[in-house]
């Protein structure tokens, strides 16, 4: 099948793809407040808060699993710190706790 | 960094116009006062543009922007802005970079078909001649002085961005399939899917399982021919590309929404590439667009803060 290309402001969805949230995007809170970006008379100062230029060869499946993973191993590392404060609490406690909660553990498992 | 209020900037602005006559203003000037920056900008700009369209201005201060670009001198576009009727498209300088904007009301402008074309198509016609890095949709700014303040605190991420994007176009391309005929051809080829389909129809009792099984199986099948379609065509395409991005696919028949970098001296040998695998792959439909501003490539996010 032969493909031509098609000239970029051919497809409306093409368009909106890039122009809606890429390039160069403003988080903008005067946006809220006043229409119009105003950095003179609100002093306002710009900071750029992130450039990201994508010159790899990516592939989105490898990043997409990046990102779970990392998502997953801060889940871990929180849940390990939580345990390791929880074990503390329970080691100060003194043996009367310590005994009350097995207690407990006893009465659940029932 | 130290904005300066508009108050005093506009009155240098005022102050400098009448004597801006003679050109060599700018070194001492720029040296000088570098805190207003934007003022003496805005004071030089007018004597170095052939045809700065002032009475637009005395309508609207407020400007829309399309762009960035690395240009020393003013440029002009023609109308081709945004809004009802189409508005002068210039430059607003900061050194070496421009911002490519057109006077504009202030007001929330809504992503219509006919906006959205207008900001695409200025960027398309900037783009014959020079490296941009696109605006996202919507972005206006008070007045010119705001916009030099953009490129002023902004200039090491413009230039730096710039600098990567050099001579490099972005090109769309997406890959449809027809997943019936791809189902038919799986269930062909594929000897269990094949088994458990003539097992389906002849069979009298509950299919239950049977189907369950034969769905999963297909899913699998249709998903790792999809891949397969996928990296040939990738591993190809990359030999004539510098970067690529594959973006989520729309649809069921979607099996790649993809943007590739190309270096313009590259562009038709890519352009030739894609022929060549949409003659190999003859059962796919290729979706091919462009030449695009590098918006799968640039993501420079700003914020504004009080200072």
């Amino acid at each position: 099948m032969p493909v031509e290309r098609a000239a970029s402001g051919a497809s409306l969805i093409d368009v909106l793809d890039r122009v809606l949230d890429k390039g160069i995007v403003i988080d903008a809170w005067v946006r809220v407040s006043l229409v119009g970006i105003d950095l003179i008379t609100v002093e306002a100062r710009v900071v750029v808060a992130s450039i990201d230029t994508h010159l790899k060869y990516s592939e989105a499946a490898s990043q997409s699993i990046l990102v779970a993973r990392s998502a997953a191993g801060k889940a871990y590392d929180d849940l390990l710190a939580e345990n390791a404060a929880l074990r503390a609490q329970l080691g100060s406690g003194g043996p009367a706790r310590r005994a009350a909660v097995s207690r407990r553990r006893a009465a659940s498992r029932i | 960094m130290a904005v300066l209020p508009k108050t005093a900037a506009g009155r240098v602005a005022r102050q400098a116009r009448p004597r801006a006559n003679g050109r060599p203003e700018s070194r001492a000037a720029r040296a000088s006062a570098n805190a207003p920056a934007p003022a003496s900008r805005r004071a030089a700009a007018p004597l170095a543009g052939p045809a700065e369209p002032t009475q637009a201005a005395a309508t609207h201060r407020s400007k829309y922007v399309y762009c960035i670009v690395e240009a020393p001198e003013p440029l002009q576009f023609g109308a081709i802005g945004i809004g009802a009727a189409p508005s002068e498209v210039y430059t607003v300088h900061y050194r070496n970079l421009a911002a490519i904007v057109s006077d504009a009301p202030i007001e929330t402008l809504d992503s219509t078909r006919e906006h959205v074309l207008a900001h695409e198509r200025v960027n398309e016609t900037v783009m014959r001649e020079h490296t941009v890095i696109p605006m996202s949709f919507g972005t206006i700014f008070k007045t010119r002085e705001d916009i030099v303040e953009l490129l002023r605190s902004a200039a090491g991420a413009f230039c730096d961005v710039l600098n990567k994007m050099q001579n490099k176009l972005e090109f769309g391309l997406k890959v449809l399939w027809d997943r019936d005929q791809a189902v038919r051809e799986i269930e062909t080829v594929d000897q269990d899917i094949s088994r458990l389909k003539t097992e389906i129809s002849i069979q009298k009792g509950p299919t239950y399982f049977a189907r369950m099984q034969y769905g999963r199986l297909v899913d699998a099948a249709l998903q790792t021919r999809s891949e397969a379609y996928l990296a040939e065509i990738l591993r190809q395409l990359r030999e004539v590309a510098v970067a690529s991005r594959i973006n989520r696919p729309i649809g069921d028949r979607m099996i790649m929404n993809a943007a590739f970098l190309i270096s313009r001296d590259q562009e038709s040998a890519f352009d030739a590439r894609l022929k060549a695998i949409a003659a190999k792959f003859d059962k796919l439909t290729f979706r091919y667009s462009g030449p695009w501003p590098p918006y799968n490539f640039v993501n420079i996010r700003l914020k504004l803060e009080r200072a």
